[in-house]
């Protein structure tokens, strides 16, 4: 390697983990945090991996279980590996300040593609080694599978690299093309989300009940038939699984070693037919930006607010899946996590917690779409002087941007307690109770995300004048929100369980002469204690919001 | 048209004042330059009468009312360009420039009057209608210029508006300013061009450290063409006069 390729790379490096410069004491807190974070995500992907195994064991497919997750590792990977070609080789600004140095074309290339096959290589083995050992560990192989496993490994690597780099430009000017295709976009990502998530939830549902039983198996013949069927044809990702448990090794080391073959050859002619002219043409920001004839038209001064906000939310990507997607996919996602948590719960417990688990599981979603407002200020970046010069008073901008959240949480709430009623998780009642009860926490919870924002703005911006990082107001909104749906949901159980089992306490006290005598719990207590609780809650955050507002956001920018 | 009395600021965590003890008083019809190096308080200056920043003491009235007391009024009066350019990039330049003008209650006839003048006279005709985030430096800075005007504001403010600009647009920008000026509104501008100012400004203020040295009628003979030689003497350090007698003595 001549010095200019590796200068290169370090630079590469350097870039990428920049932030992990250890410099000080808090540096080296920062990466043994991260460090620590990492060996715990590890190992609780290694304790679900075994669970995962013995579950598919039990039902006699231990092979078939190792074929779909290498095809989902595989699929994984391959995702990622594109995503960092793009990235890393085609997107212009770093591309622009290297061509300025003395060195060449090639050795950039170079440079860039050892830092690509580098990290590929890295996170393969990362998130395939809990796996495997899970894998190991299940099937009791041990040492002689650990011994054939890193042939496959290196395969998979290669073979991702390849097809990452064939795959790039073609997917690139996909994306180009339907990158203003706003509407199409949102619907797609809610659609992958919810299936992602729907399909997460299938297994997970699957792993409770293996749990609850681990002597029989949770498949069906019929689905043991198609599991079997799925595996046989998962090609490549069959291959990968042979090499690892020594089987057919004369079918699956000559179609991987003819498909690595095959994808070297495609990624040489692409990189040299259209490497330098895909550069040149930049085409990641060909389409970036689009025309839209529209006429002049006059709105009146809140629904222009609510325009701009929404255009600006709707015209990213990166905002509009934090914002719109989530809140699409909320309503199958409460589904979903409610029948299983209400399940388990009830198995536990007893169906009086029910309602309770709903209020938690309804919270928690409710947290995660309110949280994007603890950005609503730092969205506004470079243009924020905008909000200062306007002839429009503060908190009629303010509310402007709130109206946006309130309309987005409302509609996903409502459709949430609809699914929630019509698949009879919940009565009618219950279904209205829920809504009003979720909805004041959701506003109560966007006051606070809000206000938080204006005190500590956070004005770092990508490229494109999108807030690159959440900030703390982020992170201890989505705390400040679970720890509301963690007390509510608990307070919701425990009363709901001790009024629907007649739980009486008897109290020896007498009270202006009068005996208190017993006091006989009834469910109506637990819909009064927990509307109490929110309510609280909600005018605690509309005059935090409100007391002082002017004054803190004249601050911002002093 | 834009009073600015005794006004003191000192930023947040700052040891001094940024701009301090200012006063300046604008009539309409005229074109007032804002001279200063950089740091003078140009900006900082800039900022406090749009409301951006608030101060410290003082006060500034806009077509008589007072950017503290009654800041809608006055910044209804005013129309704002800034240093950066920044604009929504995701919204098209039409789309921008009718939000601005929804802001300020622009009614459709007069907002499609202005809107086609301007574009047409910045010749961003076929621009108008694709997202911002794809414009040039100097197309940003026209949409800026378009969308502040869009109200015809008695008071249009610019900070340092012929940054990076080329020739070509500069003029179209001094020829708007010349026609705003003619309609009996006024235009403030701060820069850093002293033979620009010199041409097309009825008098120019300089800055330094955050006071205001001096004002000059830029209509009394002599005065364009002494500007420069006023500058220099107000804004030179000490070091650079021993620097500049060092030079003489040189030869």
């Amino acid at each position: 390697m001549n010095g200019n390729i590796r200068t290169l790379l370090r630079l590469e490096i350097k870039n990428r983990f920049s932030n992990y410069s250890l410099t000080d004491f808090k540096s080296y807190l920062k990466l043994l945090f991260t460090i620590a974070l990492l060996g715990a995500i590890i190992y609780a992907i290694y304790w679900v991996a075994g669970l995962f195994f013995e579950m598919f064991e039990t039902g006699g497919m231990l092979y078939e279980a190792l074929v779909l997750l290498v095809s989902a590792i595989f699929l994984f990977m391959l995702f990622t590996g594109i995503s960092s070609t793009i990235k890393v080789l085609y997107y212009k600004g770093d591309n622009e300040i290297l061509m300025r140095y003395p060195v060449s074309g090639a050795e950039v290339f170079i440079s860039k593609t050892l830092f690509l096959f580098l990290s590929q290589f890295i996170v393969t083995t990362v998130v395939m080694a809990p796996f495997l050992v899970a894998y190991a560990s299940v099937s009791g192989l041990g040492l002689a599978f650990y011994v054939k496993i890193p042939v496959p490994i290196l395969l998979m690597v290669f073979i991702n690299f390849f097809l990452s780099n064939i795959l790039a430009i073609p997917i690139m000017h996909i994306t180009n093309r339907i990158r203003n295709k706003f509407i199409l976009i949102i619907i797609g990502l809610a659609v992958l989300v919810t299936a992602g998530f729907a399909l997460y939830m299938l297994i997970f549902n699957s792993m409770v009940t293996y749990m609850n039983d681990t002597e029989f198996s949770v498949f069906s013949d019929e689905m043991v038939e198609i599991i079997e069927n799925v595996a046989k044809w998962l090609i490549p990702a069959k291959y990968f699984a042979d090499i690892m448990v020594g089987k057919e090794l004369y079918i699956a080391y000559p179609a991987l070693i003819g498909m690595l073959g095959l994808a070297l050859i495609g990624m040489i002619l692409i990189i040299y037919f259209l490497y330098a002219k895909t550069l040149l043409n930049n085409v990641e920001v060909e389409g970036s930006a689009f025309k839209h004839v529209t006429r002049n038209r006059r709105r009146p001064i809140f629904i222009a607010l609510l325009r701009k906000e929404f255009l600006q939310v709707f015209r990213s990507v990166n905002y509009s899946f934090q914002y719109f997607v989530l809140a699409c996919a909320m309503p199958v996602m409460v589904y979903f996590c409610n029948e299983i948590t209400g399940r388990l719960g009830e198995n536990q417990v007893g169906e009086q917690i029910a309602l309770g688990m709903t209020v938690l599981v309804m919270l928690i979603f409710a947290t995660v779409i309110t949280s994007f407002a603890a950005t609503s200020t730092s969205r506004e970046g470079d243009n924020f002087y905008h909000t200062k010069v306007a002839p429009v008073s503060i908190r009629t901008q303010l509310f402007a941007k709130f109206t946006m959240f309130l309309l987005v949480s409302i509609g996903a709430n409502a459709v949430c307690t609809v699914v929630l009623y019509f698949t009879k998780q919940v009565t009618l009642s219950d279904a209205l109770w829920l809504f009003v009860i979720v909805e004041l926490a959701a506003v109560a919870e966007t006051l606070i995300a809000m206000r938080m924002d204006i005190a500590h703005p956070y004005f770092n911006l990508s490229g494109e004048g999108e807030v690159v990082n959440n900030n703390a107001s982020t992170t201890l909104a989505v705390a400040m929100g679970f720890a509301v749906a963690v007390v509510t949901g608990i307070v919701c159980m425990f009363l709901g369980y001790l009024g629907n089992t007649g739980f009486t306490i008897d109290i020896p006290l007498t009270i202006m002469n009068r005996e208190v005598g017993q006091i006989a719990f009834v469910p109506e207590y637990m819909y009064y204690a927990v509307t109490v609780m929110v309510v609280i809650f909600f005018i605690a955050a509309v005059l935090g919001y409100t007391i002082g507002l002017k004054k803190a956001y004249n601050k911002i920018a002093r | 048209m834009l009073e600015i009395s005794h006004l003191y600021k000192k930023y947040l965590n700052s040891e001094r004042f940024s701009v301090e003890d200012l006063s300046l008083s604008l009539k309409p019809g005229e074109i007032f330059g804002f001279l200063g190096q950089n740091g003078a308080g140009k900006s900082t200056t800039i900022k406090c009468l749009t409301g951006i920043y608030p101060f410290n003491s003082g006060s500034i009235t806009i077509c008589g009312y007072d950017i503290q007391k009654d800041p809608i009024n006055a910044k209804l009066n005013m129309g704002y360009v800034p240093d950066n350019h920044s604009v929504y990039e995701k919204l098209t330049g039409r789309e921008y420039v009718n939000y601005t003008a929804d802001l300020y209650k622009v009614s459709k006839r007069d907002r499609n009057d202005r809107f086609d003048r301007y574009v047409s006279q910045f010749k961003l005709n076929k621009a108008v209608d694709s997202q911002i985030k794809s414009y040039s430096h100097g197309m940003k800075q026209k949409i800026c210029i378009i969308a502040a005007l869009i109200h015809n504001p008695k008071l249009w403010v610019l900070d340092e508006p012929m940054m990076g600009l080329d020739h070509q647009s500069m003029a179209e920008i001094l020829k708007r300013m010349d026609d705003h000026c003619a309609e009996g509104n006024t235009v403030f501008f701060s820069s850093h061009n002293l033979d620009l100012v010199a041409k097309i400004c009825d008098r120019a203020a300089i800055i330094r450290d955050g006071k205001l040295q001096d004002v000059i009628d830029l209509h009394i003979k002599g005065n364009k063409e002494t500007l420069e030689k006023r500058f220099c003497e107000i804004t030179a350090t000490e070091q650079d006069i021993i620097n500049e007698r060092t030079l003489l003595r040189r030869g």
